[in-house]
């Protein structure tokens, strides 16, 4: 069983006329008073410093970074390795596309004794 | 296809909210147009006191500004956090009234038949918010948001953070309470004993 609160219809009624109340538009006064707010509070828009690279950042980024840096130091030093004292392999690869390898000893004891030699010329 | 000119046309309040946290000049224009006028009408709803519902709106509004940067997508909606801060600032006001003079309603100034009625609203709706005014703050809250903003029980749960069983519980008896506290104000207010204008 319920009961009725007599006060209900009255209660009802206000509130019905409550939600029928014309919302009023924000004031532009109330407008300009929040605005102003944010405005007061609002985070600046994240500043981008753009600074211009130095001439080793400028390289470091043309030839690719600290990696690629360290793999042309590799490859450099393999190179001169292998010109300074080339294995087997290289060589006998060298002399089958270039032909047999001449050694010319421009320092030859036997040449440099001949004195014959030179004397006849 | 055109191109709108608004940047922000089909962005959701959350996304213009964090445009405004990321310092854009135009996220706060757009988030006051949206949501500024449904801020203030249920300060005035509440308070019957225009000046008074203006500084709630104000106020609610400023604590969306400050709390945009911490603000995730994932969180509720902003028209339902906006609730709950309209009607927490609101019941901070109501709890301050309850030391002063009930019928504070300023005579009419003219006697035409559309100003009286106009200002018999009023008064309905001065003593209908000094009577929530009595009512404790979570009873005024859930009353408010049921009976005024007219917001289902699930809803009202999400915006108060409690169960729809709890909502129920909090209307029923503010409403009872409610009812009591008008009962002495019918004549007052223009209601007969039997029918209500």
């Amino acid at each position: 069983m319920t009961m009725t609160n007599p006060n209900d219809d009255m209660l009802d009624d206000l509130f019905a006329q409550a939600r029928a109340q014309p919302p009023g538009s924000p004031s532009d006064d109330l407008i300009a008073r929040v605005l102003a707010d944010a405005a007061g509070v609002q985070p600046a828009p994240s500043a981008h410093v753009i600074s211009q690279p130095g001439l080793w950042s400028r390289i470091m980024d043309t030839i690719g970074g600290w990696p690629a840096l360290g793999g042309l130091a590799a490859a450099t030093v393999a190179g001169i390795w292998v010109g300074v004292a080339p294995p087997t392999p290289v060589s006998d690869l060298t002399a089958h596309l270039m032909g047999d390898v001449v050694t010319v000893d421009l320092f030859s004891a036997t040449l440099l004794l001949d004195t014959e030699a030179l004397g006849d010329g | 296809m055109t191109s709108s000119p608004d940047p922000f046309a089909d962005a959701s309040d959350a996304a213009v909210l964090v445009a405004f946290a990321n310092g854009d000049g135009q996220a706060a224009r757009v988030l006051t147009t949206r949501l500024l006028p449904q801020v203030l009408a249920q300060a005035t709803r509440l308070l019957a006191n225009p000046s008074e519902a203006e500084d709630v709106a104000q106020d609610a509004m400023m604590r969306l500004w400050k709390f945009a940067p911490e603000w995730r997508q994932d969180e509720a909606q902003i028209s339902t956090w906006l609730y709950r801060v309209v009607a927490n600032l609101c019941t901070d006001r109501l709890r301050k009234r309850r030391s002063v003079a009930l019928d504070q309603v300023a005579e009419p100034l003219d006697d035409s038949p559309s100003a009286a009625t106009r200002m018999q609203v009023q008064a309905r709706m001065r003593a209908l918010s000094d009577a929530m005014a009595a009512l404790p703050d979570r009873q005024a809250q859930a009353v408010s948001l049921r009976h005024l903003e007219g917001l289902s029980n699930p809803e009202i749960a999400q915006i108060m953070d409690i169960s729809v069983r709890s909502v129920e519980s909090l209307t029923a008896r503010g409403k009872r309470a409610l009812a009591e506290v008008m009962e002495g104000r019918k004549a007052e207010l223009g209601y007969d004993d039997d029918e209500p204008e």
